[in-house]
């Protein structure tokens, strides 16, 4: 199959400047200009902008604490229902049939969940592999877990601690490793109530920063093309800035990703001790080649946070709205907590949105800054759209900002910053760059030999509809989208690292599941055939 | 050995399929009972969104209860790991289901090895409505916890009230024991089940535990009244954004315990065909509504009142399944205990989808 784009203007800034060429796609996958030889489909894409197909690397999409939101909040997910469609399932209110709708749509084509419980990865993989067209990824969740925390105290070998990661890591079937308010889980269940970065967990006498460290050091060591993923301690909390930057500072000449970075963007200035400390933090960033991070941006309207920093979620219970709330004390790196909250346009909401804002635009480089609403907990993904636009248009940002809170506006640099988003940026931050990042290597560009995951938009003086109905999308070459709706359905893959298991480990881990869950370690784990579709998984190599 | 049946006369699987295809291809409003695994149910759902139609678990009463805890209330919990291994107070409320009864009897025969590690003691919330709890209770050594004549409901909201030093008009037997327990356990969970009592008593049950929260620590660990319809409602709620009663009209999904009961609409005659699986085995269609059947069920004989009989395995021991296990709190791959010739639900789901016009495979 020979597929040919032609008449638009190509950004892919990893392969040169913008221009005006045509994409070719052979089988599935970008190819060079077949002189000579006629295509089987040609798409004459004049007038349109075409771009390698987004990545999104942090958003909640599926696994037993999504699912919980669902179940907390059915008159949430009717409210997001669209209008009926002649497809499978796909209006299936906050289904894993509309979120691979929703995000195809959009021109995503590669979504990672960031949160994946070790103990629960079955359910995670079973909710991934329903979400169709779209490849899909996961972060295991490490750091609150008695097994690691154990090694830690005990001070065993860092290859024992690089032997269980791998472990869990493989047999999870994860793509990276993640770790959330390192310490905080496990000291919470025994009633310790705030955790920072040099607290201690009183069961291991271990605090955060040493479990950080020792997990970056081990993802690190393991050649785990994505860096420790890190949800820093204090989310949400007034004086947050403080903990990210001592989080920030702490990744010591090593790779670490910082997620949702908005969301410690605070200090404790003001009336009401709650400010932007967005500048600093953008600094802090500029100032380490060695961190990348996510935004986290707030949108305004009704959401729900999940979040497996239960410490965090369980202090949130008195904002929840509607007032109901699950808190879960899961299996070491399991649990987390359900609370669903309106961002309004108040002053908490307005210093938030500007917050994000500030980030994104004041930290330099595009290459480590990512595009995300941690959805759906700064907003569900599809706000993406509109906040394309206020990354690319300083008016959009003014006309906004004259609805909201004057007086928190006023305590940030927003106003003042007059940075617009190029097209080129837009492709680094949500395409090459997350690519790169997660050490996917056949995507995130429309070189040759790259998997054909394509994104075509209408060029048009309204951004956020330019981004919100791709003009034509191809997943692996086969054409999935045309003018914003889903016109065919595939199932993509789930991308994980398989290194091979350590024996020895192997048998510890039986042993230690018998000795403490009283179980057999083949109640925790699974066969690829549980997940009922063919070939769920694509392996992604390591690094050397 | 026959597997398929018209009527009662034993015919070919392919008949059997082409047969149950016409009628859910003539059906105005096909209602599912569902009996099956993750796969089983995923592929029931897909058919009766295709169909139009409404679904529930055979469980669904109960199951409706437990949905409605979380989607009127929530609450604070923890897995039966973590209990097993953190927590030195154990408080069983009401009563648990026999399927869970081993669960529980495993944590009295082991030691907590985290938290304050003290040795395991058992307290028992029983209520006048609740009479078979109590003989599973004294097996486990639990202090019941009772007032005479009260409902579950009832004990619940006096302990609560106890706990905060409000008076309250009866008393609670063993009630300052069971305070001194609370006050010297790191972690107490209290264990329960939709069967464990009413609505009210579960969401007062929570108040309680978010009371104990405002100073300690205290959660608890909900055993499904039945592991499969829990499982079920967890696979809906991923299809289609809603745990059951859910039905579909115009390919959108609808959630609502009402409006979607099956057994009513088969009463009313609101739905005129009715897919009822039961993958347990013995048993029997429930009575009451003349609609078409197709039986999905492990049996070697044609189900009394059935149009289309098609015999299934049982998941997990027929063939591999996907099942929600209480054991570990989410999902769990099982091995055939006893692998079998029998087909699985999903395939005949599949194959129904394929006999019907249009022929359009599922998405699961
Ligand atoms: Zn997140």
């Amino acid at each position: 199959m020979l597929i040919r784009l032609t008449g638009g203007e190509v950004v892919d800034p990893v392969n040169g400047a913008t221009s005006k060429r045509d994409v070719w796609i052979r089988d599935g996958v970008l190819a060079d200009a077949a002189k000579g030889e006629k295509p089987d489909e040609i798409h004459d894409v004049s007038g349109c902008i075409v771009m390698a197909g987004a990545i999104d690397i942090h958003s909640h999409i599926g696994g037993g604490n999504v699912n919980t939101a669902r179940l907390l909040l059915p008159e949430h997910h009717r409210a997001h229902q669209p209008r009926p469609a002649n497809t499978p399932l796909s209006n299936a209110g906050w289904s894993t049939f509309q979120t691979g709708t929703l995000y195809a749509q959009m021109g995503f084509t590669t979504v990672v969940e960031p949160a994946m419980p070790p103990y629960t990865a079955l359910h995670t993989h079973l909710e991934l592999a329903d979400i169709p067209i779209i490849d899909k990824a996961t972060l295991a969740i490490l750091g609150n877990d008695d097994f690691t925390l154990s090694l830690l105290r005990n001070n065993k070998s860092t290859a024992m601690l690089d032997d269980y990661i791998a472990w869990v890591v493989g047999s999870t079937r994860a793509l990276g490793v993640k770790v959330i308010n390192a310490g905080a889980a496990a000291a919470f269940k025994e009633n310790v109530r705030s955790f920072s970065l040099d607290d201690v967990v009183p069961e291991y006498g271990l605090s955060s920063r040493k479990i950080v460290k020792s997990l970056q050091a081990s993802v690190n060591r393991l050649g785990i093309p994505h860096p420790l993923h890190v949800h820093a301690n204090n989310l949400g909390i007034a004086g947050s800035a403080d903990t990210a930057a001592a989080t920030i500072a702490a990744s010591e000449g090593v790779p670490m990703h910082l997620a949702h970075l908005q969301f410690y963007g605070y200090g404790t200035g003001g009336k009401r001790k709650f400010s932007s400390e967005a500048a600093r933090l953008a600094e802090a960033v500029n100032g380490n080649p060695d961190v990348t991070i996510d935004i986290g941006q707030v949108m305004f309207g009704q959401t729900v946070t999940i979040s497996s920093d239960v410490m965090r979620q369980f202090s949130a219970i008195g904002n929840a709205n509607p007032k109901k709330t699950v808190i879960m004390d899961g299996d070491g790196n399991g649990g987390g907590g359900i609370v669903p909250y309106r961002y309004k346009q108040d002053y908490y909401g307005s210093l938030q949105w500007a917050v994000g804002l500030e980030l994104f635009l004041l930290i330099d480089d595009p290459w480590r800054v990512f595009f995300t609403t941690d959805h759906p907990n700064g907003a569900p993904f599809t706000a993406y759209p509109e906040l394309f636009e206020l990354l690319m248009s300083s008016d959009a940002r003014d006309a906004k900002s004259t609805e909201l809170n004057a007086t928190a506006l006023g305590m940030t640099t927003l106003a003042s910053v007059r940075r617009e988003y190029t097209l080129e940026e837009i492709a680094i931050m949500t395409r090459a760059a997350p690519a790169k990042l997660l050490g996917l290597k056949d995507r995130g560009h429309l070189g040759t030999g790259a998997i054909a995951d394509v994104a075509v938009y209408r060029k048009g003086k309204d951004i956020a509809k330019m981004f919100r109905e791709a003009a034509l999308v191809f997943k692996n070459g086969d054409l999935v989208v045309k003018n914003g709706k889903v016109t065919h359905y595939r199932f993509g893959k789930t991308l994980r690292l398989n290194p091979p298991p350590d024996k020895a480990m192997v048998k510890r881990m039986q042993a230690f599941h018998e000795e403490r869950y009283g179980l057999s370690l083949d109640w925790f784990t699974f066969p690829d055939s549980a997940i009922h579709r063919e070939d769920p998984f694509a392996e992604v190599p390591w690094n050397s | 050995m026959s597997v398929a049946w018209v009527g009662s006369q034993p015919v070919s699987l392919t008949d059997a399929i082409r047969n149950a295809a016409k009628l859910l291809g003539s059906s105005r409003c096909p209602v599912f009972t569902l009996d099956a695994d993750v796969h089983g149910t995923r592929s029931a759902i897909a058919l009766a969104e295709r169909l139009g139609g409404a679904y529930d678990h055979a469980m669904g009463e109960v199951l409706a209860r437990e949905v409605a805890l979380f989607t009127d209330h929530g609450g604070m919990f923890t897995t039966p790991g973590e209990a097993r291994r953190r927590s030195s107070l154990i408080v069983i409320v009401g009563d648990i289901p026999a399927a869970h009864h081993d669960l529980l009897q495993a944590w009295a025969g082991s030691q907590p090895d985290l938290g304050d590690r003290h040795k395991r003691s058992w307290f028992h919330i029983d209520g006048a409505d609740t009479p078979r709890a109590a003989t599973f209770a004294r097996k486990l050594k639990a202090t019941p916890l009772r007032a005479e004549g009260q409902s579950l409901g009832s004990v619940l909201g006096v302990l609560r009230a106890g706990l905060q030093n409000r008076a309250t008009a009866v008393s609670v037997s063993n009630f300052d024991r069971f305070r001194k327990a609370l006050a010297g356990a790191l972690f107490p969970v209290f264990v329960f089940s939709g069967a464990s009592g009413e609505a009210p008593g579960l969401v007062m049950l929570q108040g309680l535990i978010a009371d104990l929260n405002k100073t300690g620590r205290a959660s608890s660990v909900f055993l499904p009244a039945d592991d499969d319809a829990w499982g079920t409602a967890l696979t809906s709620l991923w299809m289609t954004g809603f745990p059951p009663r859910t039905g579909f009209s115009n390919s959108l999904p609808s959630y609502d315990p009402g409006r979607w009961d099956i057994q009513r609409m088969i009463r009313d005659k609101e739905a005129d065909l009715h897919v009822w699986m039961s993958t347990r085995g013995g048993e029997t269609p429930p009575k009451g509504g003349r609609i078409a059947l197709i039986s999905l069920s492990k049996t070697d004989a044609p189900t009394p009142g059935a149009k289309v009989t098609i015999s299934v395995g049982k998941p997990g021991i027929d063939h591999d399944a996907v099942s929600y296990s209480s054991r570990i709190g989410t999902f769990r791959a099982v091995p055939a205990g006893k692998p079998s010739e029998l087909p699985n639900i999903s395939s005949i789901i599949n194959r129904l989808a394929e006999a019907l016009p249009g022929q359009r495979a599922l998405p699961c």
